[in-house]
């Protein structure tokens, strides 16, 4: 067994045996076989003695347990690395940022404590998952709908700490956006709720996010403080209808005011599902990879020799029938004014609940239905790659303008050309979060020695972003302190300050070590 | 019940040589498939085009088809199943759906206890069969 740095194999294993008296011998894991489950499997560290693995896990399946486990860690300076069910695949999975930590497997805390129909909201615990709370809401004939990632497997608390993203309504669609309410057992074992949830006999936990004094809520997002038990969000009310629909463009030019006209019409509530921007003449052979833009002479040049259209935006309308067609209307009343040879496409409608027939036919994802289809998706044709072989993502926050979209594209698609970084999915403008676009681009990684060229590449992939102003807002552990230190406003005072916020509420360190550039102070000189 | 780990290792190889990766495959002889198997999972990519299902004549209870993607065998079926103890699954799939069930068996205290490349490589799809079978005291029967 190994142990963690700098603590002895005797503190360890009294730390152990008193987490099994917590939580029962048979779900503390110590095996190699057992830890196995908890590496990256996309890890672009796979196999080198960097590798970030556990020393051990274990699945406490309460509050309590969960208190037990991090006051026999905090006791001995054991670091932990809690995980909610550990499914964050290409941003470092269930593995610990630092080598050795145990791992807090919250699987066991599957409960779905509350969904309120009136309120539209729910309280869960770590353990459960998208595809549980789906089942709930179908075995109980709710009339909510949940926002989910693809796939849908994963986590709500995981992925909501994770700031990850859906594809239904804009107040949905950012899941930590979406929370409202988080309850967090502390570094001492101390239990803390935010928000409405720390005034006793409160029935409005789910309903006030800010609760009195500064919001909090944040500490535990992408965090190092606190071990996530309970957390709320609220749920998306089933429209009556959802209707997608296109705007197709042919100039290069058109690209800035489309963007710009497309935001106001989002952020004036025009339309309410998840827009997106590309350009069917250089997504052509592939919709996964955004070509290159090119200088406006040869875009245009393209776009009359192919026919396709330069840009497409698409909009997707969530609500009744009547409103969404008078929605869809106005948009194009407003294109047509503003845009020569504008045409318009109506490519979905269907009314609500989808039948089963409709079911086969819609991507899921647009309307809260989890799936693992995206797993399959190498082999059906999208581009040579196989998911399962490992991925990781760059994800950047870049302007949400034409402008930014062109820059941002140009500047990625020269760069890993140029760096030798094969991409498999490329996208400049992805939306799941509110008024952002985030440049998203899938990199394989490799299980043969290929991934320190790989790494050095990313890094300075990281580099050349923040020095045009575009910065990660997720990342696998490996980069995590490259990208916080591009976060250089005033001398990186925005990882001093979470050091110090680290410091006063884990002063021995324990929680997450390392975890998004934030290192206990032990450890922070040689950064882990 | 036996477990996974329990099956002759002779059994799972002959099973998987005649899983039906080859278009003339007899699909009857599928009833080979090893003792203690519940069921069985098998991925139509590897199947030919225009073969009727062998349904008929299996020995293991239960045979579940897939075209690639675990969503709709896992939630409607495996999900259950694998919240008890016992049960174990057979299949011959490609590695991106045995990808996603091991890790969906390894939240149900479940592993891949055997597993075998097989040949060949169409289109980017590794087949593979395998055996995935209760691991964690929990769900042992």
């Amino acid at each position: 067994m190994t142990t963690p740095k700098g603590i002895s194999a005797q503190v360890f294993a009294d730390g152990l045996a008193e987490m099994r008296s917590a939580v029962g011998a048979d779900w503390v894991f110590t095996s190699q076989e057992d830890l196995h489950t908890y590496r990256d499997f996309y890890s672009v560290l796979w196999d080198e003695p960097d590798e970030r693995v556990a020393s051990a896990a274990v699945a406490p399946a309460s509050v309590e347990e969960v208190q037990a486990v991090v006051r026999a860690a905090n006791a001995r300076g054991i670091p932990v690395y809690p995980i909610s069910t550990g499914r964050n695949l290409g941003y470092g999975g269930a593995a610990p940022v630092y080598s050795g930590s145990v791992v807090i497997d919250l699987k066991r805390m599957n409960r779905i404590i509350d969904v309120d129909e009136g309120n539209a909201s729910c309280l869960v615990e770590p353990g459960v998952s998208y595809f549980d709370m789906y089942r709930h809401l179908q075995e109980t004939g709710s009339k909510l709908w949940l926002d989910v990632p693809d796939p849908g497997w994963g986590s709500m608390v995981g992925n909501a700490l994770d700031s990850g993203g859906g594809y239904t309504a804009a107040p949905y669609r950012g899941h930590f956006e979406a929370q409202c309410g988080i309850e967090a057992v502390l570094g001492d074992g101390e239990l803390f709720r935010t928000g409405m949830g720390a005034l006793p006999g409160s029935e409005t936990w789910q309903q006030y996010k800010m609760g009195i004094g500064p919001s909090l809520d944040g500490l535990f997002r992408q965090s190092s403080l606190g071990v996530v038990t309970k957390m709320g969000f609220w749920l998306f009310p089933q429209p009556e209808a959802y209707l997608s629909a296109s705007i197709d463009l042919q100039r290069f030019e058109d690209v800035e005011p489309l963007v710009d006209l497309f935001n106001e019409l989002e952020y004036g509530n025009i339309f309410n599902g998840m827009p997106s921007i590309t350009s069917p003449v250089l997504t052509r052979g592939n919709p996964m990879m955004f070509q290159p833009v090119p200088e406006p002479e040869v875009m245009n040049r393209m776009v009359e020799e192919t026919g396709l259209p330069a840009w497409r935006a698409t909009a997707g309308f969530y609500g009744p029938e009547k409103v969404i067609r008078a929605q869809w209307e106005y948009m194009r009343d407003r294109f047509s004014a503003q845009f020569q040879n504008v045409t318009f496409k109506e490519n979905q409608f269907v009314k609500l609940p989808l039948s089963a027939e409709d079911m086969q036919k819609v991507s899921k994802a647009r309307f809260g239905v989890p799936s693992l289809e995206i797993f399959s998706v190498g082999s059906n044709g999208f581009g040579d790659f196989n998911p399962s072989d490992g991925h990781i993502w760059f994800s950047a926050i870049i302007p949400r303008t034409g402008k930014g979209l062109v820059e941002a594209n140009r500047v990625m698609r020269r760069e890993c050309a140029r760096l030798g970084i094969p991409l498999f999915m490329f996208s400049p403008a992805v939306t799941c979060w509110t008024r952002s676009f985030v440049l998203f681009a899938a990199v394989p990684v490799y299980k043969d020695g290929r991934n320190k060229e790989l790494r050095d590449n990313v890094q300075e992939i990281i580099r050349i972003c923040a020095q045009h102003g575009w910065g990660e807002y997720r990342c696998p552990p490996a980069f995590q302190d490259a990208v916080m230190d591009s976060y250089s406003f005033n001398n990186n005072i925005l990882r001093r300050v979470n050091e110090r916020i680290k410091d006063a509420l884990d002063p021995n360190g324990i929680i997450s070590a390392g975890r998004y550039g934030v290192w206990p102070k032990h450890l922070r000189g040689g950064r882990g | 019940m036996i477990t996974g780990l329990d099956m002759d290792r002779r059994n799972l190889l002959k099973w998987s040589a005649i899983v039906p990766l080859a278009a003339a495959a007899p699909y009857t002889a599928l009833a080979a498939v090893p003792q203690g198997v519940d069921a069985l999972v098998i991925d139509r990519r590897h199947w030919p085009a225009g073969t009727p299902t062998p349904l008929a004549g299996l020995a293991a209870p239960q045979l579940f088809t897939i075209d690639g993607d675990v969503t709709q065998l896992w939630y409607q079926t495996l999900d259950p199943i694998w919240r008890k103890p016992g049960f174990v699954l057979g299949g011959v799939t490609g590695s991106d759906a045995l990808f996603v069930l091991e890790v969906l068996a390894g939240d149900r205290g479940r592993r891949v206890t055997q597993r075998r490349v097989l040949d060949p490589v169409v289109a980017g799809l590794q087949p593979v069969s395998w055996i995935i079978a209760p691991h964690h005291p929990s769900v042992k029967g």
